[in-house]
């Protein structure tokens, strides 16, 4: 299965003085949904526009299935299948036309058409004008030309720009189902954690030019032993300094202020006590979130983004 | 090889498919037809003043008849010098004749002449002896019958013996008799002049002839005085072959033609090849800008092909568009010009190795739109190079436009400037494909633009010239595809 279908190796870019991808290598399985995620430019683009040699890198290597992209490019991008950006397709022509230029050049059928047309869930549309169709519409459109070749891999800009969140769901699922009943090896670039959370197997958190941290999703999202674990609550009340004292006093805690609210690291079964405690004491609660150990803390951890934004 | 054909159909499917390429054919055919339209309307309007200058004609007996009392009077002065009084005697005989026989005095053709000359004799009577009266009398009963019988053919004949006794009494050389009997022999068969109301153009072709003749005879460019070079000479002589042709088939020179047909057709290319070029322009200087401005380059970009590949189709795609329109136009322009209109159309005549060679108007036709497509691919090209080079549609588009319009009125200043040898070089001195190889054929556009510099540049170096701007151009526009990132 640990089939490597696109490899990293050194990648480095510079404009200028400014090195925009800082010696990034990457290693992507067959089957695996990888997420590349990082804050506005960071890279991200950069560095999948090199994969697909809309730009030339400086120096590293890049191989698909194998093949460097550079000496073997042909060979490289039959296995590839992307959207960079923005799906970029013929407005004037329907939906339909655009797959079937695709499909000449890659001597693709019309039964394989109608197959991705059908998946994407494009079909009652797809004799409609692209310039009619609304920008998830579009997505699903460019998915839909991603997909017609049946790649080995399959690298996406932001894939969920504009789709609603039914659109996304879908999305997911289709990711899911080809990544893991066909094996096909996902790249997906994104800045919304919350989603890469739900889609990723793993990750790569890339910053300034370069790979911070790389977590396996699975294991956050499901912990091994769910029973005593601590969890980050956050709780939002009126008299916040009271509140405080009575957390570090009763329950030798070290609150934290995260935009005026109270953060705690606490495990579960303590977390009645402390709403009990903090009632008894005139403390007006307003809410009490359990905050899951997410992405965005790894985000931040690792980009120390949270400090420059907010 | 495959890809490429692959990307090319994809390139003309998605060219096809755009809507304004679907509306700049059709600005195209309006072009033709509009021109169609213009030479109609020029054609009724011109047969309603042929129509008014009839009239006028009718009124000259009234004033030829005031003239003779008022100069009988004046015989009538005694103060009158004796010169004066002969001049006065001549024009009332003049006048009379001309009022017996129906001639209007005022034109110019052979009639006049005989009249002229028989009143003069009338005038010489008076001065000679019994004898020489009878001579005379003789003389002017012949030349009246000649008048009377419309004999031109005679008139003619009396010049003929002219010339010989001129030869006779070595006043002319051999060559010179063999010459002017030429010319009276064309006159004399094809009737140039019998007619008042023919066309000046014959007299003009003549002319031609007789002035050709004369550079050829005396060795002397009768148009420079210079001494004839050996190209030039056969220029004249190939002239003198397509004249006579000319005159004998009735072929008109473009400058005096009456036929709308080929009044069409030369004004059809003009428009058509100008509507096409800018047309072209237009999706030549968009190919790449537009796609890259759109994003949708990465269409392509995104699929296994090599960038030079992607580029390749995307410039034959542009060449088989050009090629297309321009068929489609000079279809229609031929259609047009046969169904709309009687005559034969415009031929073109020339000379080769002797040979007089006649291409018919449909060929002409085709010649005609296809040879000027040339020089538009050499800016369609630019167009092509500018678009991968800038990315920018309008910069592309309006620069190749304002090249491709201003390059002659531009390059006839900086040529009335520069007068070095290289200017030659400039590929713009090397547009005029068409002109070079229909030497003989005069367009209202060369009169407008200068020419005079481009002359001197033969078919061949323009044709160097404008090959290595070509390719120059198409390697800086690979080279810039190729490299350059896309965004």
């Amino acid at each position: 299965m640990a089939n490597t279908v696109l490899e990293i190796k050194n990648l480095t870019k510079t404009y200028g003085k400014r090195k925009v991808i800082d010696n990034i290598s990457l290693e992507i399985q067959e089957g695996e949904i990888f997420g590349f995620l990082g804050p506005n430019g960071s890279g991200k683009t950069t560095t999948i526009k090199m994969i697909l040699r809309l730009i030339e890198k400086d120096s590293g290597e890049i191989k698909i299935k194998g093949y460097d992209n550079k000496k073997e490019f042909e060979k490289a991008m039959e296995y590839i299948g992307a959207i960079v950006e923005n799906p970029d397709m013929y407005n004037y022509m329907s939906g339909k036309d655009n797959l079937k230029l695709h499909a000449r050049l890659r001597n693709i059928d019309e039964k394989r058409i109608d197959e991705v047309l059908e998946l994407v869930g494009l079909k009652d549309r797809a004799k409609e004008k692209v310039k009619k169709y609304s920008l998830g519409m579009k997505q699903r459109l460019g998915l839909a030309l991603t997909l017609l070749h049946k790649p080995r891999v399959l690298i996406l800009d932001e894939p969920t720009n504009g789709l609603d969140p039914a659109g996304i769901k879908q999305l997911r699922n289709i990711l899911k189902e080809i990544a893991h009943k066909d094996g096909v090896a996902v790249f997906v670039s994104s800045h919304i954690l919350s989603e890469m959370q739900l889609m990723c197997d793993k990750i790569a958190v890339i910053d300034n030019g370069k790979i911070v941290k790389t977590e396996n999703i699975t294991h956050m999202e499901l912990p091994e032993d769910n029973e005593s674990i601590d969890e980050i609550i956050e709780i939002k009340v009126k008299d916040v300094p009271k509140a405080i004292e009575i957390l570090k006093q009763k329950f030798e805690l070290q609150p934290q202020l995260v935009e005026g609210n109270i953060n705690i690291t606490i495990s579960n079964e303590k977390i009645p006590k402390v709403v009990k405690e903090l009632a008894i004491n005139d403390v007006e609660i307003h809410s009490v979130t359990p905050k899951e150990q997410s992405l965005e803390d790894l985000f931040f951890d690792a980009t120390k983004g949270g400090n420059k934004d907010e | 090889m495959n890809k490429i054909l692959k990307l090319f159909i994809n390139e003309n499917i998605k060219t096809w498919k755009k809507l304004s390429t679907k509306i700049m054919i059709v600005v195209a055919i309006l072009a033709i037809l509009g021109t169609l339209g213009l030479v109609k309307i020029m054609e009724k309007s011109a047969q309603t003043t042929y129509q008014i200058a009839n009239n006028m004609q009718l009124e000259w007996k009234e004033s030829i008849q005031q003239e003779l009392k008022y100069m009988e009077e004046q015989l009538k002065n005694e103060a009158l010098d004796e010169n004066t009084k002969t001049e006065y005697k001549r024009q009332i005989e003049v006048y009379k004749i001309c009022l017996q026989y129906d001639v209007s005095p005022w034109q110019d053709n052979w009639k006049n002449d005989l009249i002229n000359q028989i009143a003069q004799l009338k005038i010489q009577k008076e001065f000679l002896s019994e004898n020489e009266v009878k001579e005379i009398d003789l003389k002017i009963e012949d030349l009246i019958k000649k008048l009377e019988k419309d004999d031109f053919k005679g008139y003619i004949d009396l010049q003929i013996q002219e010339e010989k006794t001129k030869l006779d009494n070595k006043e002319i050389s051999e060559q010179e008799y063999k010459d002017n009997i030429e010319i009276l022999n064309l006159t004399k068969n094809l009737e140039i002049g019998k007619e008042t109301n023919e066309a000046y153009w014959k007299k003009r072709l003549l002319n031609e002839i007789r002035e050709a003749q004369t550079s050829i005879r005396t060795n002397i460019d009768a148009e420079t005085n210079k001494v004839l070079s050996i190209e030039k000479k056969q220029e004249y002589q190939d002239l003198i072959k397509i004249d006579k042709y000319k005159l004998e088939n009735n072929i008109a020179p473009l400058e005096y033609t009456e036929s709308y047909r080929i009044m069409f057709e030369t004004l059809a290319p003009m428009f058509g090849v100008a509507v096409i070029a800018i047309i072209v322009i237009v999706i030549a200087g968009g190919t790449i800008s537009t796609e890259v401005s759109t994003g949708s380059i990465k269409f392509w970009a995104l699929t296994p092909n090599k960038r030079w590949k992607i580029l390749t189709s995307k410039i034959l795609s542009v060449l088989f568009y050009i090629i297309m329109i321009t068929l489609l136009i000079t279809i229609l322009t031929v259609i047009i010009a046969n169904v709309f209109f009687d005559d034969a159309g415009e031929q073109y005549i020339y000379v080769k190795d002797g040979e007089l060679k006649v291409i018919n108007s449909t060929l002409f036709t085709f010649e005609k739109y296809f040879i000027k497509m040339i020089t538009v691919t050499v800016f369609a090209l630019f167009a092509i190079m500018l678009s991968t080079l800038t990315r920018n549609s309008a910069t592309s588009i309006s620069f190749s436009l304002a090249l491709y319009l201003g390059n002659g009125i531009a390059m006839s200043i900086i040529n009335s400037f520069i007068k070095s040898e290289w200017i030659k070089f400039v590929p713009f001195n090397n547009l005029n494909i068409f002109d070079k190889i229909f030497t003989n054929y005069t367009s209202p556009i060369n009169f407008s633009m200068g020419t005079s510099f481009t002359a001197t540049t033969s078919l061949t170096f323009s044709l160097i010239v404008l090959g290595v701007c070509a390719v120059l151009m198409l390697v800086t526009m690979y080279d810039s595809f190729n490299k350059r990132d896309i965004i």
